[in-house]
């Protein structure tokens, strides 16, 4: 392992981490509704840290009730939560891994919006519905944003106090930051609209804020979209280039970010996050839970149930995939970027094999990887390319049954292929559910 | 959730929103797919309905001539319903009868005695889906005999319509297009207590499209017509001045832009019999074209038919039936001596020009003359027909009726006289002369000044002593009690001229007259 750049420690202005491996953010809906951690999301974040990896990126967790994009995730909107989530990072580190907080909000971007927020448009940059589900939304007023900056920096403390080792902003992937930064969403006429610097302004804002309340000694990283592609249903506008992308990144590194986490699309899913396949017979099977989630979730649902109709979904979906590989699908985007600044670049999208992450870091393309699929197939999957293989035995097919299964059943493994048999499946998605949790008579009510 | 629930999610709300605009859309392509299907239905059912050419066919010749249609109707004519609504509309100008017999139309009875529905010479055809009635050749050339006053009528195919008066008919429609009882207001109730009521539809078609358009169409007409009748004296039964409402009608030629000369062009129907043995000849009274077939399509013109509705197969059928149509024989039989002596008198002064009868073997058509025209300066009869038909007028006959079809008149001439006309069926032809001035074959071969100057026209019996029909003296202005006094005095009227005979010493020109009576 010596030399190996795989297994070189990444260091940040105020932390180090013994790999170059990132498990990136990804997550099910394990937590109880009012936002608090339970067991299995513990279990879950620490089977990762088992495995390998030098870091865990949180799950998406919403700085506000209003900002989920699933009824079910963590929060980390009330101090009374600290503890929780000091008991989650105690978890991980004792496996000698880090534990980065994703700070988020969705925006508009809601699947499935739960009890707290089926009952209003979700706040956004803008009042166009989104565009693939028909999410509702609200342009936010200027108290609103200035209300969603203070709840990041709050956050950001309330991950410093639990003991986190830093915070990361999901900037990408058509979250609320996304719906700032993007060209293609981004319509207000105020000064968070417009050119660029407009648009990057709410961003800025909240590391300035983070950086006030938490100093700067505490690591802050930003996950972008490298290019938003935003044109998943062809009539709306391709949003943010690569060259507009360089530039936020430059202004975020001046702002204070430690770190940048490279992505693409300015929605989520998107044909090219996470790549590979996409199963419409699934979907046919899932994304019920979304029908009411959105005004043309009754019209996809129709065009992932009826094979009929799954051709026009395909060619929506497949056509904007050709030409681009799966492993590394942004590699190329993050080296561009990574030229641009000075801080550390980790990039994400597919990989999965030994020799093509350690390329990306010595080549200069990227300083480490995140990994979401490939690590929920083979937990141990560092340990592996540790022990010499270069792939595992039973890789990650890039199915993204994970994906379509998550809105509606654990997360977990669902490739079928990977199992003995069904049952085997099963077992492996329960195995975070065991918990042998200490059962107590509530003394409250 | 019942309909009555509050919506409970944001996206409830706005797809009940969006759930009204679409009920609303719907509806509305709803409601236009529902028009449009019932707009496409009944517009598919009004365009059958109403784009239909129907006509009549018949087997039998002689029905074919009296009623078959030649086209019309569809240009010219009248809804066969307003046809038969108009008796009852203008009582006191159809001698308060149901039928058109005050303007000398003549009618078939079955064996019952029952008339027939329409007059000889109206045929009936559907055009766009209206039944039209209007003229044929039979309207002008099919005309009655008696023997006496209180005899049976006989109607004979092919010899001048004697009784037709289509002066008063056409005034009478002028007349009427201006009345305020055409309107759909006040003729809508006329012709359903005629015809029976109509079904909403077509009640809606007559009162918005059928009627305007036949009171456009008079309208039109009195427009033209009416300026040049204003000076013409009454034409009389049996009468037409072919060319001048010709002029109005083909190539809206006003009536004011007509020179003096030409502005009365009123003559006899002629008869049409043993039309085989006239081709060539120089035909029409002025002998202006010397064509069966044009001659036929030109007077098919003045009956109504335009180029574009003209039904050639038609005419040519009647045209082919009338070139074997013989003249009835003569009733008369005068004393055969003075039939003799006559004849030969006949071949001395008049055989050359017409021909002659050769008792019991028919009328032989030849003469070195026969069929030529007469100039004027000769004849000495009265001009106003001749001059009727212009040089200009022919230009325009030949230049623009037919051009570019196989039909285009090219045998139209101008002439300088009146053509020598064969003889057969003379007996019926009365009163003579071509316009009609000369009331018997006794006074054709009197001196002009002894001629009679008025005589009663119109009367259907004939004049078995003096030939033609039955014509006492009458007094101008004075309206007898059939038919109407015939003034020779009045413009194209004058009974002078055609002096053959009248030289004669007055037993010879007996034996010529009984030899006359014989054709």
């Amino acid at each position: 392992m010596s030399g190996d750049p795989i297994f070189e420690p990444l260091r940040f202005r105020h932390l180090k981490v013994k790999n170059r491996v990132f498990r990136s953010n990804i997550s099910g809906r394990f937590d109880n509704e009012d936002g608090s951690l339970t067991q299995t999301r513990v279990n879950w974040e620490t089977k990762f840290a088992n495995g390998g990896v030098g870091a865990i990126i949180s799950s998406y967790v919403p700085v506000l009730m209003e900002g989920r994009i699933m009824a079910g995730y963590g929060t980390i909107h009330r101090d009374d939560f600290v503890p929780l989530w000091k008991k989650l990072g105690d978890a991980v580190h004792a496996h000698d891994c880090k534990f980065i907080l994703q700070l988020s909000h969705s925006g508009r971007q809601m699947d499935v919006p739960g009890v707290h927020n089926s009952h209003r448009p979700s706040l956004s940059s803008t009042s166009r519905k989104e565009s693939l589900h028909g999410f509702l939304c609200q342009a936010m007023s200027l108290g609103q944003i200035r209300t969603v900056i203070d709840a990041f920096a709050a956050g950001a403390r309330r991950a410093r106090e639990a003991g986190l080792d830093g915070v990361e902003l999901h900037a990408a992937n058509g979250y609320l930051f996304t719906q700032f930064l993007s060209s293609g969403i981004n319509d207000r006429k105020d000064e968070y609209g417009g050119e660029l610097p407009n648009r990057a302004r709410f961003l800025l804002e909240v590391i300035a804020a983070i950086r006030a309340e938490v100093g700067h000694d505490f690591h802050l990283q930003v996950k972008l979209s490298a290019i938003d592609r935003n044109n998943v249903m062809p009539w709306e506008k391709k949003g943010n280039t690569l060259a507009d992308t360089v530039e936020i990144a430059k202004w975020c590194e001046s702002a204070g970010a430690d770190a940048l986490h490279i992505s693409s699309g300015s929605l989520f899913p998107h044909p090219l996050n996470p790549p590979g396949d996409l199963s419409l017979e699934t979907l046919a099977t899932t994304y019920d839970t979304m029908i009411s989630s959105g005004a043309s979730g009754l019209r996809n649902y129709l065009l992932f149930r009826y094979p009929l109709l799954r051709p026009i979904f395909r060619w929506l979906w497949f056509r904007m995939k050709k030409g681009h590989v799966v492993e590394g699908v942004n590699l190329d985007e993050a080296r561009v970027i990574k030229q641009a600044v000075s801080i550390p670049v980790i990039c994400t999208g597919g990989f999965q094999t030994a020799s093509v992450v350690r390329d990306a870091i010595s080549e200069g393309y990227c300083d480490g990887v995140s990994i979401a699929r490939s690590l929920v197939a083979n937990n141990d999957l560092v340990k592996q390319w540790a022990a010499g293989h270069d792939l595992p035995a039973r890789p990650c097919t890039y199915c993204n049954r994970c994906l379509v299964n998550a809105i509606k059943n654990p997360l977990g493994c669902y490739e079928p292929a990977r199992f003995a048999d069904h049952d085997a499946m099963v077992a492996e998605l329960m195995s975070i559910y065991r918990t042998k949790p200490d059962l107590r008579v509530p003394t409250e009510v | 959730m019942a309909m009555s629930d509050p919506p409970f999610t944001a996206v409830q709300i706005y797809l009940r929103k969006r759930r009204w605009g679409l009920r609303a859309i719907v509806a509305a392509l709803l409601l236009i797919a529902i028009v449009g299907l019932a707009t496409l239905v009944l517009g598919t059912a009004l365009a059958w309905r109403y784009t239909r050419h129907t006509v009549p066919e018949f087997t039998d010749d002689v029905q074919h001539f009296e009623h078959g249609s030649i086209g019309a109707e569809d240009a010219s004519g009248l809804p066969y319903k307003i046809w038969k609504t108009l008796p009852e509309v203008y009582p006191e100008r159809f001698g308060h009868r149901r039928d058109y017999r005050a303007f000398g139309f003549l009618y078939e009875t079955d064996a019952k005695g029952h008339q027939a529905d329409l007059p000889i010479g109206i045929a009936r055809s559907r055009v766009n889906g209206v039944d039209m009635v209007w003229f044929n050749c039979a309207t002008c050339h099919t005309g009655s005999w008696r023997d006496r006053a209180e005899g049976s009528v006989h109607v004979v195919p092919g010899m001048p319509s004697n009784n037709l008066d289509l002066y008063g008919l056409i005034r009478m429609l002028l007349d009427a297009g201006a009345d305020e009882k055409m309107s759909p207001d006040k003729l809508l109730p006329a012709i359903e207590k005629t015809n029976g009521r109509f079904g909403p539809i077509d009640k809606l078609m007559w009162r918005y499209v059928v009627i305007p358009r036949v009171r456009e169409g008079l309208v039109m007409r009195r427009s033209r017509l009416g300026p040049l009748l204003e000076t013409q004296p009454e034409w009389g039964p049996g009468r037409v001045d072919t060319f001048n409402p010709y002029k109005m009608i083909q190539f809206g030629i006003a009536a004011s832009t007509l020179s003096p000369q030409e502005r009365i062009g009123t003559a006899d129907f002629p008869a049409v019999f043993n039309q085989a043995q006239r081709e060539g000849m120089n035909l029409h009274w002025d002998g202006n074209n010397n064509s069966l077939a044009e001659r036929n399509l030109s007077a098919a013109l003045g009956a109504g038919v335009t180029p574009d509705t003209v039904n050639h197969g038609s005419i040519e059928r009647v045209a082919a039936w009338l070139k074997r149509l013989p003249a009835p024989a003569s009733p008369n039989h005068p004393d055969p001596g003075a039939v003799s002596r006559g004849g030969a008198l006949f071949q001395t002064h008049c055989a050359v020009c017409h021909g002659w009868n050769d008792p019991g073997h028919g009328y032989v058509f030849k003469g070195d003359k026969l069929g030529k025209v007469e100039p004027i300066a000769t004849l000495q009869t009265d001009p106003a027909r001749l001059d009727s038909y212009t040089q200009a007028f022919r230009d325009l006959q030949v230049g623009k009726l037919f051009y570019g079809t196989p039909y285009r008149f090219s045998h139209f001439r101008k002439t300088d006289g009146y053509a020598n006309l064969p003889l057969d069926g003379l007996w019926l032809r009365g009163p003579y002369l071509h316009n009609g001035s000369v009331p018997t074959l006794a006074a054709l071969l009197m001196p002009p000044a002894r001629r009679p100057a008025a005589f009663v026209r119109g009367l259907e019996v004939i004049d078995r002593a003096n030939g033609g029909f039955v014509s006492p003296p009458c007094t101008p202005g004075q309206r007898p009690a059939k038919g109407i006094c015939f003034d020779t005095r009045l413009p194209g009227n004058g009974a002078g001229g055609h002096v053959y005979g009248t030289q004669l010493p007055e037993a010879q020109r007996r034996d010529l007259l009984a030899y006359l009576l014989t054709f």
